[in-house]
């Protein structure tokens, strides 16, 4: 039990550390669902120039590391002027980067859909919004909660790179932590756990929402 | 930002000793992780105590954060006197990670090929080795080769995040270069080009695989 | 030498007879896909309340036919009108075919109800959502008058039970029964049947076939593709032969069944009758 004391003398700045933690990532799963949505839509009935630039964003996305984003946007922020805090500028990079693969995820689930849905709700005189509405979303949606999940948890933990700029959250106060206790062991196993428990019971609610998909109703 | 031809000729051979050290990275754990991989893939499916601690393991290191993994590899295994590098820590860091994700690929893969399968391959005389060579891996293997690109390019992208345990790889000369000189552009421009060529190869080379090995769908 | 005379006269149909707007008329359908031409021009006319059977082998363009007819699927040259109004393609002042605007297309498509081989109902509503949403949202008829009106058309198809229920839970007959109610609480102006039996066990044939035959009873304008040759027989107006993307010959069923003018129809009913026992 000894080995693990510092872990108990501080685990209330790390549960601090969490909270924020929790913070950022919900602040970016919001506009990151929001784009993805609005990528998707796009690359699925967009005019062809609109596709081919949601796609570069996709290229470009997918083929840099968050990490370098993160740095490109905590060097580059004062050197434009621009006068945003810094963790809503992570959280903007945070989002922009996630949104990209949440686009594939809604993409994939509307695309799944079998054309035989379309054809139903066309030949009943729906317009394409309110197909899109009541047909298309609600079933898209629920194909896709499964890998949006997954990529929530991703973002949860992505949020860990923010320390390495600087910014202050779980592993960032564990790090601290590690610095005036010298037991890095105890204490990024203590971080660790507390990732899991986050990620976990998402990951958790994603199996939940996949036996859901598949039983139908 | 005033194009510094000076300053590009020296920047590119440093940030292509960077991509060394991150291809290294890089193609190593995706060696050492097909294998791993598919030991754990295996493990889990075999009935047992074994079964159980595969699937801990692939939860645990799905959920929580590579970068808290690195450090408790680099720091604390040195506090229990089993110091590693920082090549070593990373590398072993993200082996443990991705040998989780590449697990439920494999797992995955096998699930999708249907029991007819098996019972065509049964009905024909065949032998489990021959059964499973001939029959199922086959076709596992085409159906792992999308997310297995997928796996790469993430892991590639991984990679930057041990520039955090003090490795020069592409991320860590660039946030060097940018600390000793003014131009944030030019470093991260450079780096970002790197790392989309490198991710771009994979692509194409899993595109490559895919369509050779494609059969049927 | 006799057949041969029969079949170049039979193409040329019988002179309709004209007493008022057709409720379909189309004209001049051609479709190709890719270089393979599965529509030659064909044209078709339904009287209002006339119930049509489409029969013909497989790949004859059958179902492509009854799916230009809403654009579900798209063709190349000719038109159609439903009770006079264009729908999908329209011929304008300097006598140039053009395609309806996406709205345009939606509020014709509201006046044609098809029922599909596979139901394609909305997996994710009960069976009274599946009925009232289009009505409802599309044509604004209020909610209360749109769920009387479905679970009349439920009592019609013999589902009164099964509103709450999701498609999931019901049989194929059953789900069947709930898109022909579904295409109803349109208040199409003619009705398109699609091989609705094709995919059901045949035990489950017969309920759907009852629910269509009640319909055309009740003086619906249908057009039924289907190879169930005694439905064709017992519920047809008039029955239509398709062969190659063409109309090879049409006329009363007791006439088609019994004295066919073509050599290939009656081909077609006498494998039909070695296989089936007619």
């Amino acid at each position: 039990m000894k080995t693990f004391a510092p872990l108990l003398h501080s685990y209330w700045y790390l549960f601090r550390g969490a909270g924020m933690t929790l913070l950022m990532a919900s602040a970016a799963v919001v506009p990151a669902t929001l784009l993805g949505v609005l990528l998707a839509l796009v690359q699925v009935f967009g005019r062809r120039a609109a596709r081919s630039a949601v796609l570069a964003y996709l290229f470009i996305m997918r083929g840099i590391p968050l990490l370098v984003l993160l740095t490109f946007v905590y060097y580059l922020l004062p050197l434009t002027g621009i006068d945003l805090p810094p963790f809503w500028g992570v959280v903007l990079v945070l989002a922009f980067y996630y949104a990209a693969f949440m686009s594939e995820a809604f993409r994939a689930g509307i695309l799944s859909l079998p054309q035989a849905q379309w054809d139903a709700a066309k030949s009943l005189g729906m317009p394409r919004y309110l197909m899109l509405r009541i047909v298309i979303f609600p079933q898209a949606l629920r194909l896709a909660a499964p890998p949006f999940i997954s990529l929530c948890v991703n973002l949860v933990k992505a949020t860990s790179l923010v320390s390495i700029v600087g910014l202050w959250e779980l592993t960032m106060a564990s790090r601290e932590v590690v610095e005036r206790t010298l037991a890095p062991f105890q204490i990024f196993l203590g971080a660790a756990f507390l990732y899991f428990c986050i990620c976990y019971a998402l990951a958790l609610y994603g199996k939940y929402l996949e036996r859901r998909a598949l039983v139908g109703h | 930002m005033p194009f510094d031809l000076n300053f590009l000729i020296r920047l590119i051979p440093a940030l292509l000793e960077g991509a060394e050290v991150t291809v290294e990275l890089a193609v190593l754990t995706m060696l050492i992780c097909v294998v791993w991989g598919l030991v754990v893939a295996l493990a889990q499916a075999t009935p047992g105590p074994l079964s159980w601690i595969a699937g801990g393991y692939i939860q645990v290191v799905r959920n929580t954060p590579l970068l808290v993994q690195m450090y408790l590899v680099y720091f604390g295994l040195s506090m229990i006197g089993m110091g590693l590098s920082g090549f070593a820590s990373g590398l072993l860091a993200l082996c443990i990670q991705n040998g989780g994700y590449m697990a439920e690929i494999y797992r995955g893969g096998l699930q999708s090929i249907s029991l007819r399968q098996y019972e065509a391959g049964r009905a024909l005389g065949m032998r489990r080795w021959t059964l499973y060579t001939s029959v199922i891996m086959p076709q596992v293997v085409a159906r792992v080769i999308p997310p297995l690109t997928n796996q790469a390019i993430s892991i590639t992208k991984d990679t930057a995040q041990v520039a955090a345990i003090a490795v020069m790889d592409i991320m860590k000369v660039a946030q060097v270069w940018v600390e000793s000189s003014a131009n944030t552009y030019d470093v991260f421009l450079g780096a970002g080009l790197i790392y989309l060529c490198l991710t771009t190869v994979i692509s194409l080379g899993g595109r490559i695989a895919e369509r050779r090995l494609a059969f049927a769908s | 030498m006799e057949n041969t005379l029969n079949d170049a006269l039979s193409l040329a149909t019988d002179p309709p007879v004209v007493q008022q707007r057709p409720m379909l008329a189309m004209s001049g359908i051609a479709k190709w896909f890719g270089a393979n031409q599965v529509l030659k021009g064909v044209s078709l006319t339904v009287a209002k309340g006339e119930a049509v059977v489409v029969i013909g082998p497989s790949g004859s363009g059958k179902t492509t036919l009854l799916r230009c007819i809403n654009l579900l699927e798209d063709y190349e040259d000719g038109i159609v009108a439903v009770d006079g109004e264009p729908i999908g393609y329209f011929v304008d002042a300097r006598g140039k075919r053009q395609r309806m605007g996406e709205r345009d297309l939606a509020a014709a498509r509201e006046h044609v109800g098809i029922v599909f081989q596979s139901y394609n109902l909305f997996p994710h509503m009960t069976v009274l959502q599946n009925i009232v949403a289009a009505p409802i949202r599309v044509r604004g008829i209020p909610r209360a008058k749109a769920e009387a009106r479905a679970r009349d058309l439920l009592a019609m198809v013999g589902l009164t039970d099964k509103e709450q229920a999701y498609p999931v839970r019901l049989s194929g007959g059953q789900q069947q029964r709930v898109a022909i109610a579904r295409a109803l609480a349109m208040d199409p102006k003619i009705m398109l049947f699609d091989e609705v039996t094709s995919a059901l066990d045949p035990e489950l044939v017969g309920e759907v076939l009852a629910a269509m035959q009640q319909l055309a009873r009740d003086g619906m304008t249908m057009i039924v593709v289907t190879h169930e040759m005694s439905f064709a027989r017992d519920v047809a107006d008039r029955v239509v032969f398709m062969d190659g993307g063409l109309i090879v010959e049409e006329g009363k069923p007791e006439q088609m069944f019994t004295a066919p003018r073509t050599d290939r129809v009656r081909q077609f009913l006498k494998r039909y009758n070695d296989r089936y026992r007619l």
